[in-house]
């Protein structure tokens, strides 16, 4: 018994993170974020800069990934813990307005090169919480309504339309409601912004409670849509449920309906729309913790990740992703005919139009409870 | 049963085997085929190509597959071991000697399994962050006691009463001492419950991943740990792979256990 | 030294690990349950009762339901493997029944899910086989999923604890018993289950408690409402970083299974006493 606690105490004094030069990647997402870091811009930065090595951990798909993210800087931070174990941290656009308001991180923006080439909105604000020059963004994702061309001939342009389409294919819609996702979170914030109120409003703020009783007829119709709708099992569930043909149309994350093309699990000739009045989209944030081990190393990693060449190459051209940086500067770095597939399915334009934010933190609370009440019970 | 003859018997037995078999191995034939395949859906009912593009993917340099399955079944094997070793004299304790507040104990031993997890393990980590645990193989092992010891102790305790008291009482009338009582009658007739209860341990502690992230990552990488990410975000190739990779130890340490109880139940069998 | 004393002593180092390492923890999670705004209150629960007193129910349904399917399958194979007289069959379902052990709950997630759809495989081969037609075909990703998930996986680990406990059973009863004549389903429910009770009881509360905390299975096979307490609080953290309403559902988990489990211990104080 002693031997073994010998040996157990050895591989932990063994183990313990001292290793120079060791880049500490913490990812939520999907598996092919891992990939992404993995496969490409790992081995491309440790090219770039000998004798360091990077290591991705994904912590899960969704918000329960970046959830989990934020609560290991929680633990750290509660524990007085001098230096983190990760020196960058890729989170969802809801998450790094707490992790901004509690002082995790650092102010780095200004210190990097391709920091100047983001101008976008979200990249300073993020559901109504002030980031600015705390995040860089990696990618930015948006959610569209998937839909099989063989059993949807004119696909529905509209939410309107998507209404009087389900009526008329009953069982043939599925959703995955709120619990299971934020597809169909995404789906449902869509559907207040076109029947229940002032999307600007939701989107910009400033929160006013009187708004919230604005949204009872959106619900009570949400919940008669949602009972002629198929309930699907999460995200993965939408696209699994589409791929087997059990729905012909639902809402999904486009990143992750072009890696499930890629996988081989979704049909080729699927295809894509996003109706008006729009539905939300949000982008993926690198962030650097304030009390990472490598903060410069980190800071030059997050550089090449959100250059124009990498955003280029391995956001559009590899993994589909629309750029995080402004698009100016992606669009010049690649070809004609690998930016146009970028918009095979969503024109500019309509993204452009129709791809808008998530409510600011207050009202998405707002609309989620008001969804458990209404529609969910 | 005549010699010669078709047995009839088998025609309801097969048929309970058959229905058996599939329930059984009909999800798992999803499991083999998602582990071969490049592409498959509708309305295709088998996968349209097969290939092993996945498999390159999952054991490639940087997919770690290897060294997290060395480290899962390390880990497993120490959980076992402390787990196994906390449980045979609290088993027996709790089976056998006149023990002040058992229910208690036993309920204590019970909510690590009773609450669900997610909302404590921030505190774990909190607490493990204090001591120096984190990132160690120490402290994923001690979380995965932790859970595992539910397991261990109830089966013990369930293994040392069902032994009859006669048994113990008569060794000790031919003048054994207690200790000798117990590791010559005791332990060896409580062995397959004490067994069984470790293949269990083993099992939870190769499951395990949402401890094993707050507790090990980013220095301690698991199997589980990089079949979460893949299986709940539906890239079904890369998550059956890692699935059957994580049957390897497992049936290999059922193997052993077996062997084990096989002995065991024989020699009781001759005596 | 007294006997008690002795007792408390072999059970202390378990208790300490479980104490240390989650009972404190645990502490300010369960204190938190009833914090509202800084002082103590009620408001976590009553919003959890309000909200999700479905998921209540139909968690406790779903995992009762399961339970007893559980204990009914592996008495019936642990049965068979004890009392089977064709040595061949009895290897085959030896072989056969604990497969399912060894496949992670997250993975029993994704493989049900994929077999049990409607268009699943499970349908697509009945169909092929030409045993269903396309228009026969039923999804069972609803609360059925979950129960057939939670037996599947369970199954084999309460009958691999059964068949064990029966299989040290003195066999000179039985034999005798079915010397006179006595049928084998019987001598299976009068002779050997009484002795394996303790045993199956045992398998079936950790079964129980297991159910209830599993998060992927819910999640991956009905993620609608209402849905299992896990699934629910899941979400109240990770789309509201309310742990306040988390907490107060762990804890009413916890209620749920510490009744269970009390039910079982009075049983077996009462059998000792």
């Amino acid at each position: 018994m002693r031997k073994v606690f010998y040996s157990i105490m050895a591989l932990g004094l063994s183990t313990s993170p001292l290793a120079a030069a060791e880049l500490t990647v913490i990812t939520a997402g999907d598996q092919n974020m891992v990939d992404y870091i993995n496969q490409y811009l790992g081995p491309l930065f440790e090219k770039q800069n000998p004798g360091t090595t990077v290591r991705a951990v994904g912590t899960g798909p969704g918000d329960a990934g970046s959830q989990k993210i934020l609560e290991r800087f929680d633990a750290q931070a509660q524990a007085n813990v001098e230096t983190w174990d990760a020196d960058v941290a890729v989170a969802h656009e809801k998450f790094v307005g707490p992790m901004v308001e509690k002082g995790y991180l650092e102010k780095y923006r200004d210190k990097i090169e391709s920091g100047a080439l983001v101008t976008r909105a979200n990249a300073k604000m993020a559901l109504g919480s002030n980031v600015d020059g705390y995040v860089m963004p990696m990618f930015n994702s948006q959610t569209a309504l998937a839909y099989n061309p063989a059993l949807v001939a004119s696909p529905p342009k509209s939410y309107e339309e998507l209404v009087a389409w389900a009526k008329e294919n009953p069982k043939q819609f599925g959703y995955n409601g709120i619990k299971g996702g934020a597809s169909g979170v995404s789906f449902v914030m869509g559907w207040i912004y076109a029947f229940g109120g002032d999307a600007d409003k939701l989107m910009n703020g400033p929160f006013d409670a009187a708004e919230t009783s604005k949204w009872n007829d959106a619900f009570a119709s949400l919940k008669d849509f949602s009972t002629n709708a198929t309930m699907t099992p999460g995200n993965a569930g939408t696209l699994d449920m589409l791929s087997r043909g059990e729905i012909s149309i639902g809402p999904v994350w486009v990143d992750m309906f072009y890696s499930w093309q890629a996988n081989g699990q979704l049909p080729p000739d699927m295809k894509l729309v996003l109706p008006a009045p729009g539905m939300p989209g949000q982008p993926m944030h690198y962030v650097i913790p304030a009390k990472s081990p490598n903060k410069e190393l980190a800071e030059k990693f997050v550089n090449l990740a959100t250059s124009p060449e990498v955003q280029a190459e391995g956001i559009v051209k590899r993994f589909n992703w629309y750029p995080g940086i402004d698009a100016k500067h992606v669009e010049a770095a690649l070809d004609k005919e690998t930016w146009a597939k970028l918009f095979t399915d969503i024109s500019p334009e309509d993204l452009a139009k129709y791809g808008k934010a998530f409510p600011i933190a207050p009202y998405n609370t707002a609309i989620l409870e008001a969804y458990e009440r209404q529609v969910g019970n | 049963m005549m010699a010669g003859s078709i047995d009839l018997k088998w025609i309801p037995r097969g048929l309970g085997l058959g229905l058996l078999a599939f329930a059984i191995f009909g999800p798992l034939t999803n499991l083999l085929l998602w582990a071969f395949t490049e592409r498959w859906y509708f309305p295709h009912a088998l996968p349209l190509e097969y290939g092993f593009s996945y498999w390159a993917n999952v054991f490639s340099p940087r997919g770690n597959a290897t060294t997290s399955l060395i480290m899962s079944v390390l880990i497993a094997s120490l959980t076992v071991v402390i787990s196994i070793g906390l449980a045979i004299p609290a088993g027996y304790a709790l089976a056998r000697l006149r023990l002040p507040f058992r229910g208690a104990v036993l309920l204590i031993l019970l909510i690590p399994q009773a609450f669900p997890n997610l909302p404590v393990y921030v505190n774990i980590a909190r607490i493990f962050y204090q001591f120096g645990l984190n990132g160690t193989v120490l402290g994923v092992v001690l979380v995965h006691v932790t859970h595992g010891l539910v397991y261990a102790v109830w089966i013990a305790t369930a293994a040392f009463s069902a032994i009859d008291r006669e048994l113990e009482e008569a060794a000790r009338s031919m003048g054994a001492s207690a200790l000798r009582t117990f590791a010559d009658v005791t332990l060896p007739i409580a062995a397959p419950g004490l067994l069984a209860s470790a293949v269990f341990v083993f099992l939870e502690s190769l499951d395990e991943f949402t401890g094993t992230y707050f507790v090990g990552a980013p220095d301690i990488s698991t199997l589980p740990l990089l079949l979460y990410t893949a299986g709940s975000g539906g890239n079904y190739q890369i998550a059956s792979i890692t699935a059957f990779i994580l049957l390897i130890p497992s049936i290999a340490f059922m193997f052993v256990i077996e062997k084990f109880m096989r002995a065991d139940v024989l020699s009781k069998v001759g005596r | 030294m007294p006997i008690p004393l002795i007792g408390l002593l072999l059970v202390t180092p378990a208790l300490i690990i479980v104490l240390l390492l989650f009972i404190v923890p645990l502490f300010s999670s369960v204190t938190g349950a009833f914090d509202v705004d800084g002082s103590f209150g009620l408001g976590n629960f009553q919003k959890a009762f309000e909200l999700y007193s479905s998921d209540m129910i139909f968690t406790v349904v779903i995992v009762l339901l399961s339970t007893f399917l559980i204990g009914l399958f592996s008495i019936a194979i642990g049965g068979y493997l004890t009392l089977g007289s064709n040595p061949r069959a009895v290897a085959i379902l030896r072989w056969l029944y604990r497969w399912p052990l060894f496949v992670p709950f997250i993975v029993v997630g994704q493989i049900l899910r994929t077999f049990l759809a409607k268009n699943g495989l499970m349908n697509s081969m009945l169909v092929e086989g030409g045993i269903l037609t396309a228009a026969q075909t039923v999804s069972f990703l609803d609360w059925r999923g979950i129960v057939i998930a939670f037996v599947w996986k369970q199954t084999p680990f309460v009958t691999l604890l059964l068949s064990g406990a029966m299989a040290s059973l003195d066999r000179s009863m039985i034999e005798s018993a079915r010397n006179l004549g006595a049928s084998r389903t019987r001598i299976l429910i009068e002779i050997i289950l009484p002795q394996v009770l303790p045993t199956l009881l045992v398998g079936l509360i950790l079964s129980f408690v297991t159910m209830m905390s599993v998060l992927s299975v819910p999640l991956m096979i009905n993620a609608q409402s209402p849905t299992m307490i896990t699934a629910s609080m899941a979400f109240r953290i990770n789309a509201y970083g309310d742990y306040g309403v988390a907490n107060a559902l762990g804890f009413i988990s916890l209620l749920i299974t510490s009744a269970a489990a009390w039910i079982y211990l009075r049983q077996t104080m009462k059998e000792r006493a």
